[in-house]
């Protein structure tokens, strides 16, 4: 059997594919989105309509799918072997964060790292693969996998627009991404919880409330004043952190030398 | 009477789909509280009922808070006014409303993770592989649970060797920096050189395929639950659609 | 007998290397033979191994958008099978990584590196590259249990991969590349770090391979006895073949090359001056991890005195790591009792600790005036690592990664110095700057306490031994 040896040049039909999948992907999500907004009737100041809470969660959750099916046939060995890793690191690293109680969740270092060394897409698969993997851990996380794969998205783009070759730049990039993430991500907390994760941020959502917004407007409000702190500090520490790495090490991700990501530095 | 081993791993997932959209659509608290309990009943079956109560718990527990203020103090609807001090108000159809949320979220909770109690990972990986799923996400999932011990080990090794070295952080910030420092730059270091490391054996072992992939672990499956299955997921769509459907096309139909 | 791979390398430069890994090189392997590439760390015996084995040069998936060629480059021509591919400045083929991994296999220096991670027993480990070219079941199942007959690693199937001691991971991943057959395997370092009972192991099991008409190519830090029964042997050094032949013509050249040759055994190391006070006391010492049910060790009775080295020997998985942990202050004993004073512990993976951008900064980590305290510049200098100073510790051979580790225990002057299986990973230079470490803090009066599987090596440095048995096998 004379298999060949090489490989002919790289093959345009899985990418036609994986378009269609991230437009029907990003419709459904941004349909979502503008339809909560808009709609926001009477019924549902008090967030507890079931079918919208049901529509909403399935509708993110199926947009984060889809992303998922686009992106994941692209990526190449080295982003498949650093994903688990960046999984892993979100988790342990988030943990140890939250055991010297400083009040910021970190947990998105791992994804923001692919962002950063393997591009928008691994970015992208990483949040929403993690997303599936801590929902064994706690269910309730599963729709907001949308906003984690906006943030890996949003991290690979900074890379790739040179905001990682200036070290403070990084964390405006993760300022942009915090605010996004944290606008996609309130009508799940919304809608769906009809409130937060934790009591502090559920006390300042109240805060909002009785000053009179609505739920979503309180919500989005409460993650855009943690959310932007939160991701700029992530995007500044993974931009340390690659830089901490040897330069040979980077230069092994097509991506950082493709996009010269890290700026000019020469390998040794 | 409940053998996990025998099962098929997709089919508590899909139970449990349907259960919860169900319930969630419902929205009575009698039946989630019934759905909740019958959950407990068949963890404490399988030996499971501590691992799960602790683990719902910890998730529940800050979001049943996050939202009693946010619905039961802070709440703008109602008439029932109980006590007000200020801008708040604490009514009795808000702490309901905190309620009815507070158990659409416990059924979403205990459901999942007795899913993932009574699911062996490995049996769900093979199934996700034998699925039309990307064989991708069966690898990173598998990778990312089997590498969790190992980072955390390897986190523990680093902070003895951080000790040994007499590297000591200060406090405040910057003793804060020092520390995620010392530990997050060895992890990062090591676990990113292993990743670079590992890639191109991985390919070497022809990952990712080109075609599907077959699997040499056999799954449990039978054609009973294969049935079960079928109903469940339709369940997990018709379901909702009958309930929050149906008052509304009652009125319409006997006008 | 026909050349299963034959290969022509003119120079391979890795991307954005300013030098090239590999020139000038003709390795030619012919069916069922054993080859040996010897050469000391950083001499370009893995790259060699990983252009052999198709891993290199990595395709890119097409210019960078700047213009900017930055790949790896690779001129020369590979032969495989009656295959020709040939890489020159205007025609880089991507390899089919998949398909050469067919033909020729590779065995990377950690093991773990090739084991997917993902499977849940030994029997799916090796059905993983079948699994992913979609093999039916049954051809799956008779492929996997005929070669774990061949290769005599039947009782492993069933085993978790999570659970294999360090050479039971070499036996699997050697059998996963005999899996698919192919003409060749490339084993980098088979026999490094392993404790005696496994090194035969491996051994054993890479003759059964050869049995089964498969060449075996060797890398090798040490002229070993795989090596000595070589067919060729290539040396390298600084990325060029300095010799090549039969193993008896090029065992001078080898040792010129910083290769390890014979035991490595240094000339005896006598006790310091200051011989006397024992500055570490192990007295009926019980040690038990927190999860454990068993202790690891018990009634241990030993001592390390100012001038003197003392060796703890025994099998992997006897307790030595345990030992070394607790002297160093890590685990507490359970009974009995210890003293140690100012003790200094070089753990066994060094990627535990390093985490600075350089050389010095680790080494000088925590020092007053950091890096530019003088004792780092001595340190540096005595170890042999005075003109790599400012390298990233990352990008050094594993050999002076070690000696960086060690170089950054040595800075503080333990009185006691621990050393864990410091030999492993050490080239020949490695090791004789190890041994005039130990010199070196014997006559300032230090105790030394080493772990080592390497007796030769215990027997020249240390002045007393301790033998540790492995702990009788229970549970988790």
């Amino acid at each position: 059997m004379s298999h060949p040896l090489t490989l002919p040049a790289a093959d345009q039909t899985r990418r036609g594919r994986g378009r269609l999948l991230t437009a029907l992907g990003i419709v459904l999500l941004a349909g979502t989105y503008a339809a909560l907004v808009a709609t926001q009737p009477a019924g549902l100041v008090d967030g507890i309509g079931q079918g919208v809470a049901l529509a909403t969660f399935g509708a993110y959750l199926a947009a984060a799918l889809l992303l998922l099916a686009a992106a994941l046939p692209q990526l190449p060995p080295a982003a498949l072997t650093l994903i688990p890793i960046a999984l892993a690191l979100n988790i342990v690293l988030g943990q140890f964060v939250g055991s010297v109680m400083i009040p910021l969740y970190l947990d998105s270092i791992g994804t923001v790292l692919v962002g950063f060394l393997a591009g928008r897409r691994a970015g992208a698969a990483t949040g929403i693969l993690g997303t599936l993997v801590w929902s064994l851990f706690n269910p309730t996380v599963l729709p907001f996998a949308a906003g984690a794969a906006l943030v890996g998205f949003l991290a690979g783009t900074a890379a790739r627009i040179g905001a990682v070759r200036r070290v403070y730049l990084a964390p405006v990039a993760g300022l942009v991404a915090g605010v996004l993430a944290g606008v996609v991500s309130a009508p799940v907390a919304a809608f769906v919880f009809g409130g937060t994760a934790g009591v502090g941020t559920g006390a300042l959502v109240g805060a909002f409330r009785a000053m009179g917004d609505s739920l979503l407007g309180a919500v989005t409000k409460q993650a855009l004043l943690s959310d932007p702190g939160d991701k700029a500090i992530v995007f500044l520490v993974v931009a340390l952190l690659v830089y901490a790495l040897p330069a040979r090490l980077t230069s092994r991700f097509d991506f950082v030398r493709r996009h010269r990501v890290l700026g000019r530095r020469a390998a040794g | 009477m409940l053998s996990a081993a025998r099962l098929h791993p997709f089919t508590p997932l899909a139970v449990a789909a349907a259960v919860v959209t169900t319930t969630t659509a419902l929205g009575t608290w009698w039946v989630s509280l019934a759905v909740v309990l019958g959950c407990l009943a068949l963890a404490a079956a399988a030996g499971v009922l501590a691992r799960l109560a602790v683990a719902s718990l910890a998730i529940l527990a800050p979001a049943w808070g996050s939202q009693l203020i946010i619905h039961g103090l802070a709440g703008r609807a109602g008439e029932h006014v109980i006590a007000a001090a200020g801008p708040l108000r604490v009514t009795s159809e808000g702490l309901e409303t905190a309620a009815g949320l507070g158990a659409r979220l416990a059924v979403l909770v205990v459901a999942g993770l007795l899913c993932a109690l009574l699911v062996d990972t490995h049996d769900l990986v093979a199934a996700v592989d034998s699925s039309p799923a990307p064989p991708q996400v069966g690898y990173l999932v598998a990778a990312t649970l089997s590498l969790l011990p190992q980072l955390a080990a390897r986190q523990r090794a680093i902070g003895e060797a951080q000790t040994l070295r007499g590297a000591r952080a200060g406090r405040g910030p910057s003793g804060w920096w020092t520390r995620l420092r010392l530990r997050a730059v060895p992890l990062v270091l090591s676990s990113v050189h292993d990743a670079a490391d590992r890639a191109p054996h991985l390919a070497a072992r022809g990952f990712p395929p080109r075609s599907r992939v077959t699997r040499l672990r056999r799954v449990p499956d039978s054609t009973a639950q294969r049935r079960v299955r079928r109903l469940a997921l339709a369940a997990a769509v018709v379901g909702p659609v009958a309930v929050l459907g149906v008052p509304v096309l009652l009125p319409a139909g006997g006008a | 007998m026909s050349g299963v791979v034959r290969a022509e390398i003119g120079s391979f430069r890795y991307a954005a290397a300013g030098v090239d890994a590999l020139s000038g090189l003709a390795v030619d392997i012919s069916a069922g033979s054993l080859t040996g590439i010897v050469g000391a760390a950083g001499s370009g015996k893995s790259t060699l191994g990983a252009v052999l084995a198709g891993l290199l040069p990595r395709g890119s998936r097409g210019p960078a958008p700047g213009g900017g060629h930055d790949d790896d480059r690779l001129s020369g021509r590979l032969g495989l099978d009656g295959q020709q591919v040939v890489f020159d400045a205007d025609h880089a083929p991507r390899i089919d990584v998949a398909a050469w991994a067919r033909r020729v296999g590779m065995l990377p220096q950690d093991a773990r590196h090739y084991l997917s991670g993902v499977r849940a027993t030994v029997r799916e480990e090796l059905a993983f590259s079948l699994e992913n070219a979609g093999t039916p079941r049954s051809r799956m199942l008779a492929a996997v249990e005929s070669v774990a007959g061949e290769l005599g690693i039947a009782h492993l199937l069933d085993a978790s991969p999570e659970r294999l001691s360090g050479g039971q991971e070499r036996l699997v991943a050697i059998a996963a590349l005999a899996v698919a057959d192919p003409g060749a395997v490339v084993l980098d370092e088979p026999l490094a770090g392993l404790d005696a009972d496994a090194r035969a192991e491996v051994d054993g099991l890479i003759s059964r391979l050869r049995e089964r008409g498969t060449a075996v190519v060797v890398m090798s830090h040490a002229f070993d006895e795989l090596v000595t029964r070589a067919r060729t042997v290539h040396v390298l050094s600084g990325g060029r073949a300095a010799a090549s032949g039969a193993p008896s013509e090029v065992r001078g050249a080898a040792e010129e090359c910083g290769v390890l040759v014979g035991t490595g055994a240094p000339a005896p190391v006598p006790a310091g001056p200051a011989a006397g006070e024992a500055l570490l006391e192990f007295e009926r010492v019980r040690l038990r991890y927190p999860s454990a049910a068993a202790p690891a060790v018990d009634g241990l009775s030993l001592h390390a005195d100012a001038g003197t080295c003392a060796a703890l020997l025994g099998p992997n998985g006897s307790g030595k790591t345990t030992v070394l942990k607790a002297a160093a202050g890590l685990l507490r004993p359970e009974g009995g009792r210890l003293r140690v004073e100012e003790p200094g512990l070089l753990l066994q993976n060094p990627a535990d600790q390093l985490f600075e951008r350089t050389v010095e900064r680790e080494v000088g980590f925590g020092l007053r005036g950091g890096r530019r305290n003088p004792a780092v510049a001595e340190v540096l200098g005595r170890l042999g690592l005075a003109g790599v100073a400012g390298t990233h510790p990352y990008e050094l051979p594993a050999s002076q990664r070690r000696l960086v580790a060690l170089a950054s225990v040595l800075v503080r002057r333990p009185r006691v110095l621990l050393l864990d299986e410091p030999t492993v990973a050490l080239d020949a230079g490695g090791r004789r700057h190890l041994v005039d470490a130990i010199r070196y803090a014997l006559e300032t009066g230090a105790a030394v306490l080493l772990s080592t599987h390497d007796e030769p090596f215990a027997a020249a440095v240390a002045h007393r031994t301790t033998r540790l048995e492995r702990a009788a096998p229970n549970g988790p």
